[in-house]
């Protein structure tokens, strides 16, 4: 099965890092969208689940002249070699052909987290524990999106949910295509500055594919030669400098050397 | 008490000094079940992994045992096949060791993951292109063979070989031994690689990835080649620990000296690919992906002596004395190498399993840490005791090293 | 996993792995298939002795499996690969033919007695190495015993079992059992033959044996001047055996064992020395 012929779009993310502020809103709103259960009171930033992290890096220089940046980190769609996707004993990770969109068959996980030890953005979770809802929350929660069981291995999936319901938009209509505007995941929706684009990188008119070529685009970890389709923006060199460590390093040298 | 049941002509301690020799592993076994049991029960949340550090103490012990298990295929291979007879004296204690090594990991590899139930899916729906498919299909295979294996020796004990049903099986399945040497051979030959290779494909973990040769990264290679190092020494080491324990002697000197040779052998070859492997990797592969590798030995208590331990320490010296006939002969060196091969064989994995994951990839991570928790170290105990109890009800029940009749005599 | 399950691929790589996993699953059943029905097929041809004697002869310590060739001393060193039955071994009749003195071809003379290290080892009989002896009948029948060292290892014994007339023997296979202080041992048969007449309390422990064929019956047999050297080795593995278990009994040097050893020696793992001595695992 050729997939050329069958990949009709490459769904990607732009995120620009000059304009997050960090707020925290776009991690609320995939919480709230993919119906990720809040931590129980024992839970740390290294057992709970979050599709999305918002990291707050800071360039080392002292105060005043100190810069911080906020990088929102979730799964980075990679679309060559696809680390998690290969180590998976039973095909319960999958990149769809349609879409590029790397997803995860929480009902098929084993549960051996190879895949988290595969990924290098860390942007898989783990249900250590059963998903548990206050009193009355449970009723608040997104009917599109099934909760995951302990045991399992979740993350960012460009919010299926909503892309299963842009093509029952697109059905209804009797169309095969969707419209873009009805498939906008809810980081992207949430984002108060407006700081994260999203859209299919096949399509040239599109925002998000302009904005992936800019001089001001470069992606994390680039150079393992995953093709990671989550694209960050930032016009400041010292923030560029964090895609990789020999990067990182090279600065280190030209400001003690 | 139990006397009619232990093989004729051998001695073995009063039944209740034996009784409480299994007492303490008994109960060791017990607390380990119990930890284990709250894992399955209330699950994983009992352990210290977390998403970061996504695999701990049991997959590390899983590499080990089954690295040190590998006397089983190894010396089933040189006797059956390659007609090694010298090695009939220490096989069926090969083949118990082997036998814990896989049982004991693939029960903790049940607890491990998170949803055991599903295990079957692998088989049901299997990715091809996993190593932890290649695995869980020849640990399988394999734990069935090293069970067919096992087999005849229970069915040798003095009461059974008494039933003529079982004896006449055990002798019929004895002589096809050779296919399941071979089968056995075959399926080790690529679990052991494809447990290697589980960290070599780890693009994103440019700390453990290695070139691929063929279809399998480097360090498919290089654990089968280091596991091959590792059983003899493990079979010597454990034959030599009964011995001590016993207070008799169960095999020649000459056997105890083969099984060094063979490991100086198999280890040396290991060394030079892994030093070969390592150069590719810090000059090339590593740098290659975006990362320094001097970065890898310059956090916390992993410095440059950690792969200077594990390639000239626990491996190069090992090597150059177990080549040497003059030090196999003397059982101190004979000894102390034979431990110094086991202990690089467990740095390598331990490196490989703990070092890969503390390790940081984005540039801003940090350095992990992970300590087990009691669960973890209960469910670890549990393999350990489970393996003492086992081997100790066979050592006593059952003819596991042949040549002591003999030598109880030739004193 | 099967090409009708979600997810099964028709590429090369299902094809390589899943061929090769099912190629080694069938390749492990069927060897134990074939384990299962060859054990059945041995059961139906009645070689269940035969192949009890097989299995223990693989577990003798090679000095024990000396060819007679090796004890006689016309040849330095060779382990028998026939389980010690030469009646259809090719190179011991390559030994007769080379050499019409060798002591494996004589027959036993007519009459007397023999003392070897004060056993009574006469001469007009056969030997086995289980420690039983064939005595040939005019009939055309032969008397089964144990010879004088067997009977003084087990000395009075508490039950004997005896075969039941008319029953056939094999050769190695089980002669009669005897039980001792709770220990059975096997006895093994010297020859192959129908059971015609038994001893019993009074008459001795024998039996008497209908061979087919008498010349090829006792072929594999000791007579002869082989007894001296093999009754030597016999004699110093007894010793060894004694010594093992640390009571630290002893055959003095040129004495003669006792008559009821056990009797005299009850702190010694006998168990363990009669199945030493009589060949059984």
């Amino acid at each position: 099965m050729d997939q050329a012929t069958v990949k009709q779009s490459r769904y990607g993310m732009a995120i620009d890092l000059d304009r997050c502020t960090g707020c925290g809103a776009c991690l609320m709103a995939c919480a709230v969208e993919n119906n990720v259960s809040p931590g129980r009171p024992t839970v740390n930033e290294r057992t709970g689940t979050t599709w999305m992290r918002v990291i707050e890096v800071q360039d080392g220089r002292a105060f005043p002249a100190a810069e911080t940046a906020f990088i929102p980190m979730m799964c980075q769609q990679c679309e060559e070699e696809t680390p998690c996707v290969s180590v998976c004993p039973q095909n319960a990770v999958e990149v769809d052909p349609e879409t590029g969109i790397v997803g995860q068959i929480p009902q098929r996980c084993l549960g051996c987290r190879y895949c988290m030890t595969a990924c290098p953005y860390h942007a898989r979770y783990y249900n250590w524990w059963d998903p548990q809802w206050p009193e009355g929350m449970e009723k608040a929660l997104n009917p599109d999106v099934a909760p995951r069981m302990r045991g399992v291995v979740e993350k960012c999936n460009f919010c299926h949910g909503r892309l299963h319901d842009a093509r029952a938009k697109a059905a209804a209509k009797g169309s095969r295509e969707i419209n873009p505007t009805d498939y906008i995941p809810a980081c992207v929706e949430s984002c108060p500055v407006q700081a994260i684009t999203f859209g299919d990188l096949n399509d040239e008119a599109a925002d998000v594919a302009r904005q992936a070529k800019s001089e001001r685009a470069f992606r994390f970890l680039s150079r393992l030669g995953t093709e990671p389709k989550v694209y960050y923006l930032s016009g400041r060199s010292w923030v560029q400098r964090l895609a990789d460590r020999e990067l990182a390093r090279s600065k280190k040298e030209t400001v003690h050397g | 008490m139990d006397k009619h049941l232990i093989t004729r002509g051998v001695q073995r301690s009063p039944f209740w000094k034996f009784i409480l020799w299994i007492l303490p592993w008994g109960m060791l076994l017990g607390w380990g079940l119990y930890g284990a049991y709250l894992c399955l029960a209330e699950g994983l949340n009992q352990t210290n992994m977390d998403n970061r550090f996504a695999f701990g103490l049991w997959i590390y012990l899983d590499l080990t045992v089954i690295a040190f298990g590998a006397g089983a295929f190894f010396t089933g291979f040189l006797l059956y096949i390659l007609k090694r007879h010298e090695l009939k004296s220490v096989i069926n204690s090969a083949v118990v060791l082997g036998l814990i090594c896989y049982s004991g990991a693939i029960a903790v590899l049940m607890v491990d993951v998170g949803q055991p139930l599903r295990a079957w899916f692998t088989f049901w729906h299997p990715n091809v292109h996993s190593m932890l498919t290649e695995v869980t299909f020849c640990l399988t295979c394999y734990l069935t063979v090293l069970i067919l294996e096992y087999a005849p020796i229970v069915l040798k004990n003095r009461q059974i070989r008494k039933i003529p049903s079982y004896l006449v099986f055990e002798f019929n399945l004895h002589k096809l031994m050779v296919v399941f040497a071979g089968v056995g051979a075959f399926l080790s030959f690529f679990h052991q690689g494809s447990l290697g290779g589980l960290y070599g494909v780890l693009r994103g973990r440019p700390f453990a990835f290695r070139e691929e040769l063929g279809i399998w990264p480097s360090t498919f290679f290089l654990f089968i080649l280091s596991a091959m190092a590792a059983g003899p020494s493990f079979i010597l080491l454990t034959t030599w620990l009964v011995e001590k324990l016993s207070r008799k002697r169960l095999v020649k000197h000459e056997t105890l000296s083969y099984l060094g040779k063979l490991s100086g052998i198999m280890l040396t070859v290991y060394i030079l690919f892994k030093s070969i492997d390592t150069l590719i990797w810090i000059n090339s592969t590593s740098p290659s992906s975006g990362f320094p590798a001097f970065e890898y030995y310059d956090r916390a208590a992993f410095g440059t002596w950690v792969l200077f331990a594990e390639v000239v320490v626990f491996g190069l010296l090992p090597a150059l004395l177990l080549l040497r006939k003059r030090f196999r002969e003397h059982r101190g060196w004979l000894i102390t190498s034979a431990v110094f091969v086991l202990a690089g064989v467990a740095l390598n994995r331990f490196v490989l399993t703990i070092q890969t994951l503390a390790l940081p990839t984005l540039v801003f991570d940090e350095f992990l840490s992970y300590l087990p928790s009691w669960q973890e170290v209960a469910t670890f105990s549990l393999v350990i005791a489970y393996g003492v109890v086992l081997y100790s009800v066979s050592f006593r029940y059952l003819p596991l090293f042949p040549q002591e009749r003999e030598l109880a005599q030739s004193y | 996993m099967l090409p009708w399950v979600y997810e099964f691929r028709w590429d090369l790589g299902h094809i390589i792995f899943l061929g090769v996993f099912y190629s080694v699953v069938i390749l492990i059943a069927f060897t134990l298939v074939r384990a299962l029905i060859r054990a059945i097929r041995d059961f139906k041809n009645h070689r269940v002795d035969h192949i009890m004697w097989q299995a223990t002869f693989e577990d003798l310590p090679t000095p024990v499996r000396a060819c007679r060739h090796e004890l006689s001393g016309e040849v330095a060193n060779r382990t028998c690969p026939n389980e010690f039955d030469c009646r259809e071994c090719r190179t011991h009749e390559l030994f007769l033919r080379k050499n019409p003195a060798s002591p494996g071809g004589t027959t036993p003379r007519a009459s007397g007695e023999e003392q070897l290290f004060g056993l009574s080892f006469p001469l007009d009989r056969y030997y086995d190495r289980g420690h039983t002896w064939v005595q040939p009948d005019k009939d055309g029948t032969v008397k089964v015993g144990l010879n004088d060292l067997g009977a003084r290892l087990i000395g009075s014994v508490e039950n004997v079992q005896l075969p039941v007339i008319g029953s056939r023997l094999e050769v190695h296979g089980t002669a009669w059992h005897v039980t001792r202080g709770g220990a059975d041992t096997r006895i093994l048969s010297p020859i192959e033959g129908t059971v015609v007449e038994v001893g019993g309390p009074g008459k001795g422990w024998y039996l008497k044996v209908r061979p087919e064929g008498m010349e090829t019956a006792v072929r594999h047999l000791l007579r002869g001047a082989e007894i001296k050297p093999w009754l030597t080795r016999e004699l110093e593995r007894l010793q060894f055996a004694l010594s093992a278990d640390g009571v630290g009994m002893s055959l003095a040097d040129g004495g003669v064992p006792v008559e009821d050893l056990p009797k005299s020696s009850p702190k010694t793992d006998w168990d363990a020395v009669w199945g030493e001595m009589f060949l059984e695992a």
